[in-house]
């Protein structure tokens, strides 16, 4: 028997972060701020941006990508908030998006009409901490209804983001869950993480993730003067 | 779930990295697996199992090796050339 060895030592995700490498040179490009949202399932990232939109729609060109292993349910939540174009990747299975997804995405969208974008990920606290798609930056939420040890237990999503969201923060007096061990928790893997504490429902804390979102698209738009 | 995704990317690599004749003798596919690279090793086993032994390949088996980091590298690839094509 003749074996013959390939020396082939390539990064798997090597084609993936290429693709990534250039979306994020075009967003770049077009002065785009792009925040890759992931968080486990029902933790509010649609009602989020719902909230998001009808607050900023008006005085920023928001254009957003979603995915969902199945149907197109988050993005028609979306489109009946904005008049803008809202792009559903149905991954038909897959745990989260990929660069190539979303550079499919962007063909769609008029990125020269594009203040900001959003891609709501695939709800899962796992995968999608993998998978570059060519965002400025993630930003994981987690609700006051999950435990404090989330963290914890999904370090690499919680590393990989440079803002967490509390969610759901109306919930907070109906539920056992202790605010400062969650933020210690996350801030154990991550110090420098930017907390935002918010309820889509009644608005609190809110207005700290709307100015952050504004300070973003000004200092994309100074950066590309 | 993204242990199949990652299987088939490895599965393209070889491909790639093999002419049409060699890919149904690849015997041995040699993996380097970070230790912190968020795959579960049993089901990405299985899968690469799965791939690797249906067509365009013949009889290949993955090899992972756990090491420290979070990385994934399809490391090398062994081919039998005086091999029956299986």
């Amino acid at each position: 028997m003749t074996v013959r060895t390939i020396d082939v030592r390539e990064r798997v995700m090597a084609r993936n972060n290429e693709i990534a490498a250039d979306v994020r040179r075009q967003l770049e490009a077009a002065a785009i701020p792009a925040l890759n949202l992931v968080s486990s399932p029902g933790s509010g990232k649609t009602a989020l941006l719902e909230r998001t939109l009808d607050a900023l729609g008006g005085d920023l060109r928001i254009s957003v990508v979603t995915g969902d292993v199945q149907t197109q349910n988050d993005a028609d939540r979306l489109a009946a908030r904005t008049s803008r174009l809202v792009q559903a990747v149905v991954t038909n299975g897959a745990c989260h998006l990929d660069a190539s997804q979303v550079q499919h995405a962007l063909e769609a969208l008029d990125l020269a009409d594009t203040d900001l974008l959003f891609i709501e990920n695939v709800g899962n606290l796992v995968c999608p901490a993998g998978w570059d798609l060519g965002e400025q930056s993630k930003v994981v939420l987690f609700s006051v209804t999950e435990g404090e040890d989330k963290p914890l237990k999904y370090p690499a999503m919680f590393r990989n983001s440079s803002c967490a969201i509390l969610t759901k923060m109306d919930l907070l007096p109906y539920v056992p869950f202790d605010v400062e061990r969650a933020v210690a928790a996350a801030r154990s893997v991550n110090p420098g993480l930017r907390f935002f504490y918010t309820s889509a429902v009644t608005g609190v804390g809110m207005e700290a993730w709307f100015e952050f979102l504004r300070s973003l698209v000004r200092s994309r738009a100074v950066a590309a003067r | 779930m993204h242990e199949l995704s990652l299987a088939l990317e490895v599965c393209r690599i070889a491909e790639a990295n093999l002419d049409a004749a060699s890919l149904p003798r690849l015997r041995r596919v040699s993996i380097e697996l970070g230790e912190a690279a968020n795959i579960e090793v049993a089901n990405f086993r299985f899968c690469l199992e799965a791939l690797l032994g249906a067509p365009p390949f013949g009889a290949a088996t993955p090899a992972i090796t756990l090491c420290p980091g979070d990385d994934l590298r399809l490391a090398s690839l062994e081919v039998d050339d005086d091999g029956p094509d299986d």
